[in-house]
């Protein structure tokens, strides 16, 4: 942000000067207006009427230029803002004890400062000196609170940053402002209340401690603060921020290119050749000399330009728009223009979203060049000092203390769990099993990465099947809304690079760029996927990877890469048939491939009961809403605003372990899943339960205890888990002609049963076979095998394509040769 | 109120100021009127509404706006299009020892000595309004009173063409697009005389401003974010400044300004956009653009007269499809008054099917100039693939100006939208299309309209009828009610006189804006209904049942009562089951 080269100079050789541009610039700053300003407005009018000074507290900067401390010239210079001359040669009338800026970092301008009188900064009840001692007592002496104690002798941490800046040549120290509230509470104030001043001096500072350590440093340091108390928002700027520092949200729209601005131009004789001395802006205009200044030469009208030796500093317009959750009803979004100067330039780009701390600043709207009427209005826009990217949603997320401790009071009732389930989605009655499914997945379980590199994902997938009109998309709509990154797509219009990533070819560089997909988009977040079943073959394959690696793999035109995408996937699905046919199963209901369906942690049915209290229900429900008042009629939840903060604390804050109760639960309760598939005397082993579901079980029952703000999952929690567990199995997974789970339903879609009796099938043919026909003989048409079949009392109900299919096992095992419709034995 | 008579139509700054005199010598520190009153807008509500004054205040418009004075009390009626932010400005100032003010002004009398600690910022909001979308003729304003206001210094050749005005207006209760409107003779003529105007105006401005479509950019004084919202239909009064200095604007930009050159004035030169100091805003309901006004009591009597005209007249409309004229009236009495989720309470949008293009054109236009003889605000849109292929519905921000561009589907609370399918024909639809027809069909299902923002979308609430008229059931429209059109007639055209359909705007006015319950037993009955329907046909859902509780609210409203009877709710299922009857 700094302008290297002459301003150092002048800083390091004439410090003195360099404070009185400075001061200057301030003065100037915050009314670069009418061009006689300078001259009408100095010193006499403010001292005359002294009276009228306590009422300018913030105008402090204002017309006399030597009652603030010095600051950088280029920090808060706009276009105007220059050194004069004037200002030095009025120097020694105006800076009497009463108003000195701080003392200048060199012996040469000492004569003038009175260390004993106290200084203050214009208008207020500042001190000079004492804000300079906080500085360097802060600066000194301030450490983290990890360091306290134990290293007395360690530097504090901003040394620590100085000498880091001293090494890497940087330009400025970021100073956190959150650690300056914690050192000293006053100074903190004054520095957001008068940001100007108290900057100044504490970039005086700062270069005090740098030439002591390195007396030869060439660059000028500055100090950047960030990270503010408190933020502002866009529309509650008002007048009395001016000149006030302000940390604001939001996401850029908009970038000016980058303006060069004039900071010193030189001036060549044409006629003689002769070089000026750089010449300074004043008040963003440069004074042309009249006549070559040598004294051989003095032609009239002869200087000209010489645009390679001018200097020129970086300047950037940004505009700042508000991010949309600050808007309220009925609003569209405010703007506030940024101003970036040197290193800041660039260092956004439109829709980034950034976190910005600056100066909060009025201009006046001049009417024209070169008349002096100035319009009743001012421009206002933001002098940056810092900016930040939020990018990552869950710094979007602030919780001040009030907050957190309302939530924590919200997690400790009792009732919280049932609470959170009514308030999810209210107005779509009765499914609370579902809910407290959906509201698992929006806690989420713990994502865990091991160190041989295996991970295994926290985030909880879900599938809703069912009827037509059993509100399975209003639950995704609001879920979509309460998830921090919710991505809603309808599986009918999704391509499959649509929800991964494509690659394209930027127009107008013609460059590949990698565009993210919904899925990819979605990362840490809920991607739902409406008309999961209508989606096409293609995408559907894409899901595999995202649904249990997390990752979004891409290998195309050039670009390999592996995008992170964890997201949970909560997809609904319509039965084939528009109707879900309870006799076949989920896999025949929904076709779709059983490899996909594994993967999702629950899985519910949602079916549409002629049952007359749930009409009821409803009937009432459709009343209530057409003549009451529908905020009415749903009391004791939570609003979606407290409910959103609380998922998000917890999914940030909460990170719960297994206590060994619920590990013992847990592999108990599993083991009896997986018993349950044993029928005494039975031979058929039917699976219950698989490792993705003990997978599953963890993240629930993570989810549930994260629900309580708990840091530990108990038993209860497992148990409840289970529950929600069968609930959904028991609707999707039981196989109809046995009335058990049975898990190899979801994983390979044909029921053990089934399965069985296939195999049965199939030796009866082959005893068949081995009976009636000869190897090498004339072959047999399928036909007549089935009625041969037929014949035995156990087969009476096969079906010749039952049968066929048996056949077609036997012909692999190159037991028969199927040709057509007949049969050969080989 | 005992006062000093102010000029307040010729000279409302000079009340404005005399006030602010009379409170600074009291109070003596302006920083107690930081973003508050003084008196002065109590004083302007006083002479306005107590004496009922508003009435004299000529009404800004394409018409008026050449002759209206500077610096004079005018209204403005309009709908907030965009909002351009706050803007920061010398409030009051100290010239000598005495304070003045700068509210209500553009420019400060004189210059004010900067940064002088004489001085308040002060803060005012930004709103760019229109005149409403789809303003129906009748509905406009038209401002008799202003005449005389300027009669004064007003030839007899301006009144003269005034009159003209008038007829060109009434003349026009036919949709005209606004350019056909703007080659009448009246406003060529406008066109080219502003120069002349003589004493009237001392700045003549906008020889290029499209008549139809004045748009106003109001600066709006210490008032509450939470009142004015886009898409709002406010009438402004307040103080009309232009900008003198304009023309040279341009050359001034040095690059700061050029960076940040959202600025208003560049975007909105004010020799296009006229400023308006509101000094009182009202929200404007369908009563305000009444022309006569209206009996304030709904009594029973005249409110079933009209429903019972009203109803025979859209039946002769339809040709005698008395069902349709049914439906048709409770279409146009629905509103949404309240919503949850995503369910918007109240909407009943109408599809009329088996309308080939030849009933279309019999009876499309009929129904246009009825609906828009009766309602305040309507368009009728044509549906083709190549409108939807290029037409902007969302409006759109555009970052280069600042300003969010209109687009169709930004109306007015209570507009009408008439789509006409039957021109729809086979073809592609290219990415804007489908982006257009998802807007549409969100509108009709959730009545909302995402506006675009480029980096990311907002969903705006709105409540619009949807009417479309389609030869078999439309998808991309999706409807509350699926309506067969049986005409028996080719329908009739007689004209209505100008008083009955007055009335038939207050009925529709007033039944719109009635409250309304259910009874407790009643409401049982209705459940019951519902239970044994649902139990009969699984088939009906949730929103079968909102379809026929909105259809009996609507009944009841119609015939002017506030809670839902036993013999209304039978007429739903009468209603209801003619419909079915007429879908198989």
């Amino acid at each position: 942000m700094f302008l290297d080269g002459n301003e150092q100079r002048l800083f390091g050789t004439f410090p003195s000067v360099s404070c009185v541009q400075a001061r200057q610039v301030a003065a100037t700053t915050t009314g670069p207006s009418s061009p006689d300003e300078f001259a009408s407005s100095p010193i006499g009018n403010t001292y005359s009427s002294p009276a009228t000074r306590t009422r300018r507290r913030r105008r402090s900067t204002t017309p006399l230029p030597y009652n603030t401390p010095p600051t950088n010239q280029s920090r808060f210079a706009t276009s105007e803002s220059t050194p004069t001359t004037t200002p030095h040669r009025t120097r020694h009338h105006v800076s009497t004890p009463s108003s000195d800026g701080g003392p200048p970092p060199s012996s040469d301008a000492g004569d003038d400062i009175d260390e004993a009188t106290p200084t203050f900064v214009w208008g207020t009840n500042i001190s000079v000196q004492d804000v300079k001692a906080a500085i360097q007592m802060f600066l000194k002496h301030f450490r983290d609170g990890q360091s306290q104690g134990s290293e007395i002798y360690e530097e504090g941490k901003y040394m620590k940053g100085i000498h880091k800046v001293l090494e890497m040549e940087g330009e400025w120290l970021d100073v956190d402002a959150r650690d300056v509230f914690d050192y000293d509470v006053e100074l903190y104030g004054k520095m957001v209340r008068y940001p100007l001043e108290v900057l100044a001096i504490f970039d005086i500072v700062l270069m005090d401690i740098v030439s002591l350590i390195q007396p030869l440093f060439e660059k000028h340091v500055q100090v950047r603060i960030f990270n503010l108390k408190s933020s502002t928002t866009m529309r509650s700027l008002n007048p009395s921020d001016i000149e006030k520092m302000v940390s604001l949200k939001g996401m850029i729209i908009r970038c000016s290119s980058i303006i060069p601005e004039i900071r010193e131009a030189v001036f060549k004789c044409t006629v003689c050749g002769y070089f000026s001395d750089p010449v300074v802006v004043d008040r963003g205009r440069i004074g042309e000399p009249t006549s070559c200044l040598k004294q051989e030469c003095l032609a009239k009208n002869s200087m000209s330009l010489v645009h390679n030796r001018c200097r020129f500093a970086d300047k950037q317009i940004v505009r700042l728009q508000e991010t949309p959750d600050e808007i309220p009803d009925g609003g569209t979004p405010h703007t506030v223009s940024l101003l970036m100067h040197d290193k800041l330039v660039d260092a956004g780009k439109p829709g980034d979203r950034i976190e910005v701390t600056g100066i909060f600043r009025a201009m006046s709207v001049r009417v024209g060049p070169t008349q002096r009427t100035v319009k009743s209005l001012f421009k206002t826009y933001v002098d940056c000092l810092h900016i930040k990217k939020t990018d990552t949603i869950e710094e979007d997320f602030q919780f001040d203390e009030a907050k957190i401790q309302q939530l924590k009071e919200l997690s400790k009732q009792p009732d919280i769990y049932d609470r959170l389930t009514r308030s999810l989605a209210p107005n779509i009655w009765e499914l609370d099993d579902v809910k407290r499914g959906l509201l698992c997945q929006l806690f989420g379980g713990n994502a865990l990465k091991l160190v041989s590199g295996a991970s295994f994902r926290g985030d909880i997938n879900i599938l809703l099947v069912g009827d037509p009109g059993t509100s399975k998309s209003q639950l995704l709509q609001y879920i979509h809304k309460l998830s921090p990154r919710g991505i809603y797509t309808s599986g009918r219009g999704s391509s499959a690079v649509g929800l991964t990533a494509y690659v394209s070819k930027d127009p107008e560089t013609g460059e590949t760029v990698l565009e993210s997909g919904a899925l990819v988009l979605s990362d840490r977040g809920i991607c739902c996927v409406d008309e999961f079943d209508k989606m096409s073959e293609n995408a559907r394959s894409m899901l595999h990877e995202v649904m249990e690696q997390q990752t979004v793999s891409i290998a195309k035109a050039g670009i390999i890469a592996s995008l992170n995408a964890r997201t949970s996937v909560l997809a609904c699905a319509n039965p084939i048939g528009s109707r879900y046919n309870p006799r076949l199963s989920v896999i025949d209901n929904i076709h779709l491939p059983p490899t996909l369906l594994s993967r999702f942690d629950l899985i519910y049915l949602i079916l549409d009961k002629a049952d007359e209290q749930t009409d009821r229900h409803l009937a009432k429900h459709i009343v209530s809403l057409h003549f009451e008042n529908p905020e009415s009629t749903l009391h004791d939840v939570l609003d979606i605003a407290t409910l959103t903060a609380y998922v998000s604390y917890a999914r940030n804050h909460i990170h719960p372990q297994l206590s060994d109760e619920a590990a013992e639960e847990l592999t108990r309760g599993y083991v009896e899943m997986r018993r349950r598939g044993n029928f005494p005397g039975s031979s058929k082993k039917v699976i219950t339960a698989t490792p993705r579901q003990m997978e599953s079980l963890i993240r629930l029952s993570e989810a549930l205890a994260r629900i309580r703000f708990s840091e530990l999952v108990e038993k209860h929690d497992v148990t409840e888990a289970f529950r929600l567990l069968e609930v959904a199995m028991q609707q999707s997974a039981t196989d109809h002609s046995t009335g058990t789970i049975d898990m190899d339903l979801i994983t390979t879609g044909v029921s053990a049963s089934e399965r069985m009796r296939r195999e049965n099938l199939a030796s009866a043919a082959r005893n068949l076979i081995t009976e009636k026909m000869q190897l090498e003989g004339p072959s047999m048409r399928l036909p007549e095998l089935l009625d041969e079949l037929k014949k035995q009392s156990s087969f009476a109900e096969v079906h010749l394509h039952d049968l066929k299919n048996a056949v077609a096992e036997l012909a692999s095992e190159g037991f028969v040769v199927l040709r057509g419709d007949s049969v050969r034995r080989v | 109120m005992v006062g000093p008579m102010y000029d307040f139509l010729a000279n409302p700054l000079g009340a404005v100021r005399s006030t602010f005199d009379k409170a600074i010598g009291s109070e003596s520190d302006p920083s107690s009127f930081d973003g508050k009153d003084w008196g002065a807008v109590d004083l302007f509500r006083h002479f306005l509404f107590d004496q009922a004054r508003l009435s004299q205040v000529p009404i800004l418009n394409g018409a008026t706006i050449n002759w209206i004075k500077p610096n004079t009390l005018v209204r403005f009626r309009g709908m907030i299009q965009d909002m351009l932010g706050n803007e920061l400005y010398v409030g009051a100032y100290k010239d000598g020892s005495a304070w003045r003010t700068n509210k209500f002004m553009d420019i400060s009398q004189c210059p004010v000595e900067f940064n002088s600690p004489d001085m308040r910022l002060w803060e005012r909001r930004l709103l760019y309004c229109v005149p409403v979308p789809g303003l129906s003729s009748w509905a406009e304003s038209t401002s008799d009173v202003a005449v005389n206001m300027c009669m004064d210094s007003t030839s007899e050749q301006r009144d003269k063409r005034r009159r003209m005005d008038i007829e060109v207006v009434d003349h026009n209760d036919f949709p005209v697009s606004g350019d056909e409107f703007e080659f009448s003779p009246s406003a060529k003529r406008m066109k080219e005389d502003p120069k002349n105007e003589g004493p009237c105006s001392s700045h003549v401005i906008l020889p290029d401003v499209d008549r139809d479509s004045l748009p106003c950019l109001v600066k709006i004084y210490d008032s509450p974010e939470s009142e004015l919202k886009l898409n709002d239909v406010f009438e402004f009064v307040g103080v009309l400044t232009f900008d003198s200095e304009l023309p040279s604007e341009k050359v001034d930009q040095d690059e700061f300004s050029n960076g940040l050159c959202d600025d208003v004035s560049v975007n909105l030169p004010s020799n296009k956009v006229p400023r308006l100091h509101c000094v009182i805003h009202r929200k404007l309901t369908g009563y305000d653009f009444l022309q006569n006004s209206p009996p304030t009591e709904p009594k029973p009597h005249l409110v079933k007269e009209a429903r019972e005209a009203l109803l025979r007249h859209l039946t002769s409309i339809l040709g005698n499809d008395g069902v349709a004229a049914h439906f048709m009236l409770l279409h146009l009495l629905s509103r949404v008054h309240a919503r949850a989720d995503n369910v918007a309470v109240g909407k009943l949008s109408l599809n009329l099917t088996c309308i080939s293009k030849e009933i279309a054109s019999v009876f499309g236009t009929k129904l246009n100039i009825v609906i828009k003889n009766l309602l305040p605000f309507t368009k009728c849109i044509p549906l083709t693939v190549e409108y939807l292929n290029t037409v902007f519905l969302a409006p759109k921000k555009d970052y280069q100006i600042n300003r969010l561009i209109p687009g169709v589907l930004q109306l007015a609370e209570g507009s009408h939208l008439i789509f006409d399918e039957t021109c729809l024909e086979t073809g592609t639809l290219d990415s804007v299309g489908i982006e257009n027809t998802r807007l549409l069909k969100a509108l009709a299902e959730l009545q909302k309209v995402e506006y675009d923002f480029q980096y990311y979308k907002m969903e705006m609430m709105a409540d619009v009828q949807i009417l479309v008229l389609s030869e078999g059931k439309s998808n991309i429209l999706p409807a509350d009610i699926i309506m067969p059109f049986q005409p028996s007639s080719s329908g009739s055209s007689d004209a209505v006189p100008a008083e009955v359909l007055e009335a038939w705007r207050w009925y529709l006015a007033t039944v719109r804006s009635m409250p309304h319950t259910i009874e407790s037993d009643m409401q049982k009955v209705v459940e019951n209904d519902l239970v044994t329907a649902r139990q009969a046909d699984r088939s009906l859902g949730s929103q079968d049942f909102s379809r026929w509780l909105t259809m009996g609210r609507l009944i009841s409203a119609s015939f002017g009562e506030t809670s839902l009877s036993l013999e209304h709710w039978q007429m739903v299922k009468e209603l209801e089951r003619l419909r079915i009857d007429r879908l198989k």
